[in-house]
């Protein structure tokens, strides 16, 4: 799966040319899909009164995060009987556009509202909404380029929490979670350039390996973690993982020939190697389970959720080539987390903002605030000297760490 | 299937023949048991952890409907202890190939009886999960099939050797709350009106007939399955027939074991709406309210659900109040027990719990005491006999509520007096080809 070099100057080209290096965030996992920011000119340093809020906002009842790119920030809710797709001034919170269309709040399994975060490409912004409307907005006016109904274009049926997955730019394709193994559309024009058998799609984001020899695309199925050839959607290999109840929600991650994977619900994680094409076992633990929020992998440590949502989930260090759980945090009660600059930002369920280093060595906070009230399961996003923190509920908080 | 005795008699000493009799041989701690787990779902894999912990298991077979759940449960087996079990769909086709010496029973309620039954007559020890059953006649059958082939049944009922529990009994019963003239048994949650869901095919992972099993065959939804059997009336009895057997077997245990003299129980739905199941969709038909009073000779146990409002000012929302001469004494779950004197100038009482995780339970002394009990030929701390009583009263509470008046239960003769309708709904009809159990 590794041989040619000459196809991965070609591919990793091909991401680059689509989502270039820079401080924004234009997409669920951020700009290099690992949850990690390289920024570095934002400060911790917060007032004895805590953290600065610059603006709060309301987008609606969900569970989509927040997109940046320069002046404007993206993201979803359910407001009555619409989802909403906003863009939001940086600088204010004020909603610059809004796009909206009827759809169920669906809240039978749990708040309901939307779950996927919206992606930036360029002019065009991509939205999916958990009953499989998919939009190509302009991300400056918010005009519909196009828009289809994915689960009946690609004959695919909804899973049972609703389509979740974070649509995925690949050149001028644009990948879906949707079906057994995904489906690719013409970013452009919205047509289905191939799809997958109709059997239930899991709730990760669609995760490219670099390096491949073949362009080829991760994709969380219900039962399976499944390798695809990213031209013609043929399967190239499948990693069987069932869960209890068909959940793989946490985006794999790829690094170093070795493909991460973790599911809620008792399943635990894995390390599997692909030196040999398939996937071959390198570790197994139930010391590491991501219900919903992927880990993230920092110097070769994961920090991760570990443990469902609503059962008091811990915040966990582990060994990327072990699986050797190094520190535990019992009582945090993480909602989502990721990385900038070597720091973690941690938003709890109960809204407080804390940050401290990413180390083996320990979690020692260096910053803590409140700044949501509510439930908050969403991940805090850093843009631009900005962390983007969001309740259940739709409150976005802007809090402002510009040095 | 019909539980006759002699037969059982027959099939026991049989078993015992050609199976080394457990209690005979089984005083070394070395001796594994030979061990089927039917259910391996989530429950179901809780106890089996707890087993391996104790390491007197070999698991050499597991039993679902649902082959994910099959693979999950064989895949951490293997994990756990290097054991390859066997894997079925079929209850009797594992019975029929394996030799068991020991059945962990934690499939939905329907299932019990005849599960454990099978277990029993293969000449297994059974370890189930409660309720012992879906109705009074399935409890009773099981609990005559027991005594008949002599075989060592204990029920999950974890909270009759939690330790906080039996020092917080311990208190009780030396008088440390006085005189008690009455015991609420509750639990309290969140929660709204609900939505109906779209009925859809069953996952092609699942035997959806075979998990109806002896229930109608109705839709498949997923809110049934995996874990929502629960919250349907076809498969089990709601949060009464769930919780509420632990509850009313704490109340029970305090009070020696008595029967009460009759039961009355309201509730329904009027938060949740009423129940919708058509071709298209469904709700859960359980009710999300209820109050079942059960009235003894010198006392009142009333047993409360609620699924919304959460608990507000009557902290906290779940176990077992004492009220008496002295004061309130309030057996909890993660919060221990704790004891409220009547005179609020005096400081109160309490005990943390000490629980196994994940899920908070006791079942790792419930498995000990369950190995002693198959060694020493003696009767578990949660014996059938016990789980049966608990069950049962939790049972009259639905059968009332479904009847609309209150019964009068003759534990004795096992029956309703005066009441001929209430006394047919102690069985249920059994989609052929299964048979409701008759105690021959």
């Amino acid at each position: 799966m590794f041989k040619s070099r000459l196809v991965v100057v070609w591919f990793v080209a091909g991401i680059c040319s689509s989502i270039a290096f820079s401080d924004d965030w234009p997409r669920w996992r951020g700009p290099n899909m690992d949850g990690i920011s390289r920024e570095s000119n934002w400060t911790a340093e917060w007032p004895q009164t805590g953290p600065k809020l610059l603006w709060t906002c309301e987008v609606g009842i969900g569970f989509s995060s927040i997109v940046v790119q320069g002046e404007r920030a993206y993201t979803m809710g359910h407001v009555e009987d619409n989802d909403v797709i906003y863009c939001l001034d940086v600088n204010n919170g004020d909603t610059l556009w809004k796009h909206e269309y009827p759809s169920p709040l669906d809240d039978r399994d749990f708040e309901g509202g939307p779950t996927s975060t919206p992606t930036i490409d360029g002019d065009r912004l991509y939205a999916l909404s958990r009953a499989g409307d998919l939009f190509c907005l302009d991300t400056l006016t918010g005009s519909v380029h196009w828009q289809i109904q994915v689960a009946e274009a690609a004959e695919v049926r909804v899973p049972g929490w609703g389509f979740s997955a974070p649509p995925l730019v690949v050149g001028n394709r644009l990948l879906l979670n949707v079906g057994e193994s995904g489906a690719v559309l013409n970013k452009d024009k919205g047509n289905i350039v191939w799809s997958s058998a109709d059997k239930e799609c899991g709730y990760a984001s669609p995760v490219v390996i670099t390096g491949a020899a073949k362009p080829t695309v991760v994709f969380a199925s219900a039962r399976a973690f499944i390798g695809v050839d990213l031209e013609t959607g043929k399967q190239l290999w499948s990693e069987r993982w069932l869960t209890s109840f068909n959940c793989n929600a946490a985006d794999p991650i790829i690094h170093d020939s070795k493909m991460f994977v973790s599911s809620g619900y008792n399943r635990g994680a894995a390390l599997f190697d692909f030196q040999n094409e398939t996937p071959k076992l390198v570790w197994k633990t139930k010391e590491l389970q991501n219900q919903l929020h992927s880990s993230l992998l920092y110097d070769n440590h994961l920090y991760g959720i570990d443990g469902d949502m609503d059962d008091g989930p811990r915040l966990k260090c582990v060994e990327w080539s072990t699986g050797k759980v190094v520190w535990s945090v019992d009582e945090l009660r993480p909602g989502g987390l990721s990385i900038a600059d070597g720091k973690l930002l941690v938003l709890t369920q109960s809204g407080e903002l804390l940050v401290a280093p990413a180390t083996p060595h320990g979690f020692s906070t260096i910053a803590r605030g409140q700044v949501l009230q509510g439930k908050c399961w969403t991940v805090p996003v850093l843009a631009n000297g900005r962390v983007y923190c969001r309740s259940v509920q739709g409150q976005v908080a802007c809090v402002d760490c510009r040095e | 299937m019909s539980v006759n005795r002699r037969r059982f008699l027959a099939t026991a000493a049989a078993a015992s023949a050609v199976v080394s009799a457990p209690h005979v041989h089984a005083s070394s701690k070395d001796k594994k048991y030979r061990t089927a787990l039917i259910g391996s779902g989530w429950w179901g894999m809780n106890i089996l952890r707890e087993a391996l912990a104790a390491g007197q298991t070999k698991v050499v077979a597991l039993c679902d409907v649902d082959r994910d759940k099959l693979e999950l449960a064989g895949e951490e087996v293997m994990d756990l202890c290097g054991d390859e079990p066997n894997t079925y769909t079929d209850f009797r086709e594992l019975f029929d190939k394996e030799d068991v010496e020991i059945a962990i029973i934690a499939t939905p309620d329907h299932w019990h009886a005849l599960n454990t039954l099978a277990a029993i007559e293969k000449g297994a020890h059974v370890f189930m999960e409660k309720p012992t059953g879906h109705t009074i006649g399935e409890s009773q059958a099981i609990l005559a099939a027991a005594r008949a082939a002599d075989r060592v049944v204990q029920v999950g009922l974890h909270r009759r050797i939690g330790p906080h529990h039996v020092a917080g009994m311990k208190f009780l019963k030396q008088g440390g709350a006085g005189d008690i003239g009455l015991v609420k048994m509750f639990v309290h949650s969140r929660g709204g009106k609900e939505t109906p869901t779209k009925n859809s095919p069953p996952p092609e992972n699942l035997d959806w007939e075979m998990y109806c099993g002896p229930a109608p065959l109705r839709p498949f939804n997923r809110k049934i399955h995996p874990g929502g059997f629960r919250h349907y009336l076809d498969f089990a009895n709601g949060t009464l027939g769930d919780w509420g057997v632990h509850w009313l077997d704490q109340m029970l245990w305090w009070c020696d074991q008595h029967s009460p003299r009759s039961v009355h129980s309201t509730g329904g739905r009027p938060i949740r709406g009423e129940a919708v199941s058509n071709e298209e969709e469904q709700t859960s038909d359980t009710p999300d309210c209820q109050i079942a009073t059960y009235e003894f000779e010198n006392f009142t146990a009333v047993w409360e659900h609620r699924q919304f409002a959460g608990n507000g000012p009557e902290q906290p929302s779940i176990g077992c109040c004492f009220y008496g001469t002295k004061g309130t004494f309030h057996m909890g779950w993660r919060d221990g027990w704790t004891f409220y004197p009547d005179d609020s100038k005096k400081s109160t009482f309490h005990q943390d719990s000490e629980l196994q995780e994940p899920d908070g339970h006791n079942l790792k002394l419930l498995w000990a005491d369950f190995l002693s009990a198959i060694e020493t030929g003696g009767r578990p701390v949660a014996d059938i006999e016990i789980g049966h009583q608990a069950t049962t009263l939790s049972l009259l509470g639905m059968l009332s509520l479904k009847l609309g008046r209150s019964v009068r239960w003759d534990a004795e003769a096992g029956r309703i007096t005066n009441d001929d309708e209430a006394n047919r709904l102690l069985v249920r009809e059994y989609r052929a080809p299964w048979t409701y159990p008759v105690i021959g």
